[in-house]
């Protein structure tokens, strides 16, 4: 059962992560988008640990509030698609199953819903590439009974190798894709924030 | 009215955008709402804020969402998940350009236009913008298709377009009427293309999205009627959406008159431009303009019923499309004069049908600037027709020959008509021709003329005579007498067998590119076709046509011309002539000498033995020859030969005869070694003469050098009927056109000829009075 300190706990460590590396995320945005990955997601970030937690008696309803403080707040496409990961996340808590069984599911419904909003695919050198191995890897763990801790940790190794897989290709979707075949070289700067929240997920959710 | 949210990055962007639609209505204006940056200074959007504007807005008449880029447009889709689904139901997310389509968007609104209107106007603004940059090229009027609020909802239909040539006016006008009624949006792309999407309900844009013949027509309909949208789509394409012009048309109208007689008169020079200098407007020039438009169609309606009815028919749809409306009433708010919101809009229509890669699509802009015409003179009182009265016999100088002029032609006294501009397939061609009246075309020499000045033309050599001296007036008329004579004799025995005076039967045949063709020349008396150009047949679809097509077209042909041989040459193309489906060459530094015809076969074999197929399949219901093009050496006939037997044996036919173009000198020098191979052979005179003379056609500076009766190509075509003892010889190229040279192709021996489809009463008549032998 995923407590409301456990989710608690991963927002404020996905924060702390991405004030971290808010300039980093920009530069690899300056390089191949708008340079604003990172402040935007800083921004969306610092108002989500503004929450006050006391006021959300479960894990789902914390995370739906972080997902729409994210629409509201973020601005860039990392707005709709990272509100849309916690929204769909949370909205899958209630299924039935152990704990590992029921995140990899509430994984692969925040996995669904960045590919409807974005209509991207593997490949695209975007967010997807990081995590649809990782949902992938943490459903595999799960059905065999792997711990979450396991599967979390399976599951961010994954998307840390589908991020570096970005490098050599060429973008498809976004303000990247306008830049065509001078998008190689250059990790994606989405694919890396969200390898940050699954690997943030590894260290505070089991 | 329509309600309005502006998405945008930056809220300064939108609040300035708004002000500046708003500049553009007086009086009451629909419910605008903004949802931009995060705050005043930062940039992003906000789904949530969108939601919440929507619901500002938001009515019972629905509510158009105009967006920005990027996440401008995942943000507001993840609005509609934001609100009741029942509000979702009416609003509509527009890929139309922020700033243009909001100001169309706005002024649409305010005369309370319902949401698809408004849409529609609001996507205008991308493409009247590219209108007025003619280099601005666009993939499509709108790239995105934005998929209603519902898409679980929303029914496609996909057809491959089979109508000759491709969904013109009258095709696309027959599908608007039959969608008329609906309550249902349809919209239509050429998914081969990728033009459109365009609604569905105006002619204009379904004529615009360029489909031709063998091109994806995708529809996609929601809506409350989307299922009986889709099952009348399907039951209008079955009937091929009424369209069977070359089927029917052309036979009945070159019935009537050869069109091939020599002119000379008088000249009528008319200013295509509609005099409108006296027009002075008024209070009510909505009105006027209402009245004179409705007069048009009105007019046109009542000629629908003749002979060229279908032409009035499209044209008078073209007039009551739904778009042109809010077109007309825009020009009028701007311009405050009828006849300047004529001259606006049908000159932009008629520019989108110019932008077309078609030729016959975009010859259907006459259509329109005919159009043109009548509306203004209707405005200014002028008669109906482009002609003032003109009582004694004359010829016609016009920019370009509408239908509805060529219609009200005089026989007795319009001799022929020459324009200035436009090509030999506009509806004005056909119906002037059909009543009798030579049409030459696109001679803009004839501009400097003045009425009264002296003009004749020979319609069949293409000679043009402006203002000719005595001496050529002498020769014109001696001309025209014996063009007239030979032409009334030529027509009475024209399906009379040709036969010369030593008793020898000359098959004369046809060229044919087309089923109209084979029509043509069965009433021209044709004793088949010597030449059926499967690339001009064939050749302009994107895909190969299938084996069962091509044999149906085959026997279409075959029967047209009473069941006598046809004459198939399979594909011939090249650098210069590519046909779509052919694998590209390598970039050749002189594709005359490369790979051509069936030396572009080897590299194609299925394409080949598709095409073998077709034709075999279509011998066992028609007489049907095959013939290979650019031949050099026997061995290549043996591997085509090869493929043949193999089909003919595959498909359990009987052995089709075999013959192959004489094009390349170097066949005619070993004539002999190709007489085992062959059960006849036709010389193309036009590549022998350019290969013997080493002659560019193209090339103005050097033609002189390249005649087809050049010693050298004669003495060519008589060493290739020496070699070929009772084997048929024929002459396809335009040399077998040529009433000078009959006498002696026939007396070097040729056997055939096959011409062009109108003059193969007059080669008859040649053949019959040739003495040399």
């Amino acid at each position: 059962m995923l407590t409301t300190e456990k989710a608690a706990a991963w927002l404020d460590d996905y924060a702390r992560v991405i004030h971290e590396n808010a300039a980093w995320l920009t530069d690899l945005d300056r390089q191949i988008g708008d340079a604003d990955h990172g402040s935007n997601l800083e921004r969306g970030m610092t108002a989500v640990e503004a929450i006050p937690r006391e006021e959300y008696p479960d894990a789902a309803s914390l995370l739906k509030k972080a997902g729409m403080t994210l629409v509201s707040t973020v601005g860039g496409a990392a707005g709709p698609l990272w509100g849309t990961f916690f929204l769909r996340f949370a909205g899958a808590l209630d299924e039935p199953g152990d704990d590992a069984t029921v995140v990899a599911a509430a994984m692969r419904a925040g996995l669904v819903g960045i590919v409807q909003r974005g209509k991207a695919t593997e490949g695209d050198k975007t967010v997807v590439d990081a995590l649809g191995p990782a949902v992938r890897v943490a459903e595999q763990k799960a059905s065999q009974g792997a711990s979450l801790a396991d599967t979390l940790t399976a599951a961010a190794e994954a998307a840390a190798v589908g991020r570096d897989a970005t490098i050599p290709m060429v973008a498809r979707k976004g303000r990247a894709s306008y830049l065509g075949d001078r998008s190689a070289g250059v990790q994606d700067p989405g694919a890396t924030s969200i390898t940050m929240l699954v690997e943030s997920a590894a260290r505070t959710l089991a | 009215m329509v309600g309005i949210v502006v998405v945008s990055h930056s809220r300064p962007l939108a609040e300035a955008a708004v002000a500046l639609a708003c500049e553009m209505v007086d009086g009451d204006r629909p419910p605008i709402a903004v949802a931009a940056g995060l705050d005043e200074q930062t940039y992003g959007t906000d789904a949530a804020a969108i939601a919440e504007a929507i619901g500002q807005v938001d009515s019972a008449d629905g509510v158009l969402v105009l967006m920005d880029l990027g996440s401008a447009i995942m943000s507001a889709e993840m609005a509609l998940e934001f609100i009741d689904p029942e509000v979702a139901e009416r609003v509509r997310l527009t890929p139309a350009p922020l700033v243009e389509g909001l100001v169309s968007a706005v002024v649409t609104a305010a005369w309370g236009a319902g949401l698809d209107e408004v849409e529609a106007e609001a996507r205008e603004g991308l493409s009247g913008k590219a209108r007025h940059g003619s280099d601005w090229n666009l993939p499509g009027a709108s790239p995105v298709l934005m998929a209603p609020a519902t898409p679980g909802q929303v029914r496609e239909f996909r057809w491959p377009v089979r109508n000759p040539h491709g969904l013109h006016a009258r095709p696309a006008a027959v599908l608007v009427a039959g969608l008329a009624g609906l309550d249902a949006v349809v919209e239509l792309m050429n998914a081969s293309t990728g033009r459109g999407p365009v609604n569905a309900r105006s002619v204009n844009k379904v004529a615009s999205l360029g489909l031709r013949r063998g091109d994806e027509l995708l529809a996609r309909s929601w809506g409350p009627q989307a299922d009986d949208a889709v099952a009348r789509l399907e039951a209008m394409a079955a009937d091929t959406f009424g369209d069977r012009s070359e089927f029917d048309e052309p036979a009945q109208q070159m019935a009537e008159g050869t069109g091939l007689q020599v002119v000379l008169a008088p000249a009528v020079v008319v200013d295509g431009e509609v005099d409108t200098s006296g027009y002075e407007p008024g209070p009510t020039e909505a009105v006027r303009l209402r009245e004179a438009l409705g007069q048009v169609a009105d007019t046109l309606q009542a000629r629908a019923d003749e002979s060229a009815g279908a032409i009035f028919a499209a044209q008078r749809a073209l007039l009551t499309d739904p778009e042109l409306g809010p077109a007309m009433r825009r020009a009028l708010t701007s311009t405050r004069s009828a006849t300047e919101a004529v001259r606006t809009v049908f000159t932009s229509v008629a520019a989108d049908f110019d932008s077309l890669p078609h030729p016959y699509l975009r010859e259907r802009s006459q259509d329109v600037r005919s159009l043109s015409r009548q509306v203004l003179r209707a405005l200014v009182g002028q008669p109906d027709g482009d002609l003032e009265v003109v009582d004694q016999p004359h010829v016609l100088v016009v920019d370009e020959l509408d239908a509805a002029t060529a219609a009200t032609l005089d026989p007795a006294l319009c001799l022929g008509v020459v324009t200035l501009t436009g090509g030999a397939t506009g509806h004005g061609v056909i119906v002037a021709t059909g009543r009798g009246v030579p049409v030459l075309t696109g001679r803009a020499e004839a501009a400097d003329l003045t009425n009264g000045d002296l003009i004749g033309f020979d319609p069949v050599s293409q000679e043009l005579w402006l203002r000719p001296d005595e001496a050529t007036v002498e020769q014109i008329c001696r001309t025209a007498t014996a063009r007239a004579d030979d032409e009334r004799r030529a027509a009475e025995d024209s399906h009379e067998p040709a036969v010369t005076v030593s008793a020898v039967q000359v098959l004369v045949e046809a060229n044919i590119s087309s089923l109209a063709d084979a029509q043509r020349a069965a009433l021209a008396g044709a004793d088949g076709a010597g030449l059926v150009r499967t690339e001009l047949l064939w050749g302009h679809r994107a895909d190969a046509p299938a084996v069962q097509s091509m044999a149906d077209d085959l026997v279409a042909i075959g029967e047209a011309l009473g069941g006598r041989t046809i004459t198939v040459r399979t594909w011939d193309g090249a650098a210069d002539k590519p046909l779509p489906f052919l694998p590209e060459p390598e970039p050749e530094l002189n594709p005359f000498l490369g790979e051509r015809g069936l030396r572009a076969m080897r590299r194609a074999p299925e394409l080949f033995r598709d095409q073998l197929r077709g034709i075999v399949l279509a011998s066992q219901r028609t007489p049907v020859r095959v013939m290979f093009p650019m031949v050099t050496e026997p061995e290549e006939v043996v591997w085509a030969r090869s493929v043949l037997d193999e089909v003919t044996s595959e498909v359990g036919a009987d052995s089709v005869p075999v013959g192959i173009m004489v094009e390349v000198p170097a066949v005619a020098l070993r004539i002999a070694e190709f007489a085992p191979l062959v059960d006849f052979v036709s010389v193309g005179t036009n590549d022998l003469t350019q290969y013997t003379c080493a002659v560019d056609r193209g090339n103005a500076h050097v033609a002189s050098l390249g005649r087809a009766d050049s010693p050298a190509v004669l003495a060519l075509i008589g060493m290739t009927c020496e070699g070929l003892p009772g084997v048929p010889v024929a002459v396809c190229g335009d040399l077998a056109s040529d009433t000078d040279h009959t006498a002696t192709l026939v007396g070097l021996g040729v056997t055939e000829l096959s011409v062009r489809p109108p003059l193969v009463g007059l080669v008859k008549a040649a053949v019959r009075g040739a003495t040399l032998i």
